[in-house]
């Protein structure tokens, strides 16, 4: 029943098709769950946060004046980089967020990142709950022969394997990493702050053009005295190629995170293997025990001196055994 | 006898009538026939400029994209403030070095795709347009680059005037990304803002309007729609 109840936990779980989009997600985001990439894209806030400070301070005022507009008219006219200039520190400080929640769970995803693969999970509970109910099965069968035995020592075994793969895995540290990761990036992984992080990057790119279309030529400024404006436009096709495909990214695994959010919790993995491992110790070791004593019963009214006789005596004590064996 | 004298004018009517209706049919039979009939149009869909400084294009062909939740007719359309249109949710569109859009044969991505700025290169159909700083390429490839599915070659019928088609296997490069904008989708689907083509044809003249819309499945616009109209001639 143990090892059935293994084997039929990927199923009832939904894993076979869970875990796989668990690993593609882990897989999608290698190239931005590192140090450097966190950094560059923290780089790229500052960029455009001294390009909306320099337009507000330098190119607004010298536009508005040589348009011959009042500020409120200004905004209208320029009212995509106006618009740049109200929502970057509410942008700043949502993406920072995010970048925040990457960052502290750099460990917890290489942690992960480093289990084995994601779509194998299913199987290390199939594999060895199969394994465990086909020897207690080849046990029940057998009862106290020598093969009955060596099913409930296998048993033992599988239990044992069991109970040592999570600190193998080093489940008990990478699984609750897994879970803190999870939860940490709940709140961004959702169609909601898609479309709010999609929005961002339209105001950006929106600012930036605007910037250079309208404002910088209206302002007509010497060479050189926009350096912000000037950086943020020139890098603007960079970092439109480096944060549009993390949107992209983030977009196309809202469904697997949704997936792997589904399943127990990742601290409780680790405890899916030692629980049933535990028990398959305990019960094989009970089961075995019980048969060697009722063994030595069986064969004390008897002469010990023949193999043949002690065969028939097991034979004749299979009912009183059963208990002992199906324990198992 | 009597009963055939009294039918005999009931007969001559039937027998005018008879020949009114058929020949009324020998009419309009073949132009319905005609009406109903489509046929193929392999060419070149001449792509003429929208125009649309002053606002909204007034003739000319242009790109839109919806936001993610919007209508095709309704939007919320993406601004662009790289667009030449007065109206900046409209991008005009350029004919490219082949002139337009051209059915029965492929106009693939050049390799590579892209310039080291994410530019897309692809420059046949319409020159590369700006968006959002960078430029967007449309082509028509065998096996769609995003979603890796084989396409069928671009066809458009004609039917009357009406246009119909396949447009399955276009394709927008942008920023080092790749982005299915095919009616129907290369699966043969058409999700949520998938729709067309659909267009009008002067067969005297060419002059011919070409609309479709397709969904953004998947990257950064996962969710958006593009809208797309082609204007022009048509030359075999």
């Amino acid at each position: 029943m143990l090892g059935l109840g293994l084997a039929a936990a990927p199923a009832i779980f939904q894993m076979f098709d869970r875990a796989p989009k668990g690993g593609d997600m882990i897989d999608a985001f290698e190239p931005y769950m590192t140090q450097a990439r966190i950094a560059e894209f923290r780089g790229f806030l500052r960029e455009m946060g001294a390009a909306s400070d320099e337009a507000q301070r330098v190119v607004d005022p010298a536009a508005a004046k040589n348009l011959g507009l009042t500020p409120a008219q200004y905004a209208q006219r320029a009212q995509y980089l106006h618009a740049f200039e109200q929502k970057f520190p509410g942008i700043d400080r949502d993406m920072s967020d995010m970048l925040d929640r990457m960052q502290r769970n750099l460990a917890n995803y290489r942690g992960v990142a480093a289990l084995p693969p994601f779509p194998l999970f299913p199987w290390f509970f199939v594999i060895p709950g199969l394994l465990l109910a086909g020897s207690a099965a080849v046990a029940l069968v057998a009862r106290r022969g020598r093969s009955g035995r060596a099913a409930v020592i296998v048993v033992i075994v599988i239990g044992a394997g069991l109970i040592a793969a999570p600190a193998v895995f080093q489940m008990f540290t990478r699984a609750p990493g897994g879970a803190q990761m999870i939860d940490d990036f709940r709140p961004i992984m959702t169609h909601e702050k898609l479309t709010t992080v999609q929005g961002y990057f339209l105001t950006l790119g929106n600012g930036e053009a605007e910037a250079r279309n309208v404002a910088i030529p209206a302002a007509s400024l010497p060479a050189a005295a926009t350096p912000a404006l000037d950086r943020f436009s020139k890098d603007w096709p960079r970092i439109n190629r480096e944060m549009a495909p993390f949107v992209g990214v983030m977009a196309d695994n809202i469904v697997n995170f949704e997936a792997v959010d589904a399943l127990p919790p990742f601290w409780l993995f680790p405890w899916f293997f030692v629980i049933p491992g535990l028990l398959a110790v305990v019960l094989g070791a009970l089961a075995l025990r019980r048969s060697r004593s009722n063994g030595r019963d069986a064969h004390e009214p008897s002469d010990p001196g023949t193999e043949q006789d002690s065969t028939e005596q097991d034979t004749r004590q299979v009912t009183r055994t059963n208990t002992s064996v199906e324990a198992s | 006898m009597r009963s055939s004298s009294r039918n005999r004018p009931v007969t001559k009517i039937a027998a005018v009538a008879g020949a009114v209706v058929a020949s009324v049919a020998l009419v309009a039979l073949p132009a319905s026939a005609k009406s109903s009939k489509s046929s193929s149009l392999v060419g070149t869909f001449g792509v003429t400029a929208a125009s649309c400084a002053s606002g909204t294009p007034t003739s000319g062909s242009y790109f839109r994209m919806v936001q993610s939740g919007g209508t095709t007719t309704a939007g919320p359309f993406v601004p662009n403030a790289d667009s030449t249109c007065g109206d900046k949710t409209y991008s005009a569109l350029q004919p490219g070095t082949a002139g337009g859009l051209t059915t029965g044969r492929y106009q693939p991505d050049p390799s590579p795709a892209f310039d080291t700025a994410g530019n897309g290169l692809a420059a046949a159909i319409v020159a590369p347009t700006k968006f959002f700083g960078v430029n967007f390429a449309v082509s028509t490839n065998a096996t769609d680059p995003q979603t890796k599915t084989a396409t069928k070659k671009p066809s458009i019928k004609v039917s009357g005037k009406k246009l119909s088609g396949d447009l399955d296997a276009v394709s927008v490069a942008y920023g080092n990304q790749q982005f299915n904008q095919g009616a129907p989708k290369p699966d043969g689907s058409t999700p949520t803002g998938t729709a067309g083509p659909t267009g009008t044809y002067n067969a005297k003249t060419g002059k011919y309007t070409l609309d479709w819309s397709s969904a953004i499945i998947g990257g950064p616009f996962s969710g958006f729609t593009g809208i797309w109209h082609l204007e022009g001639t048509f030359k075999k």
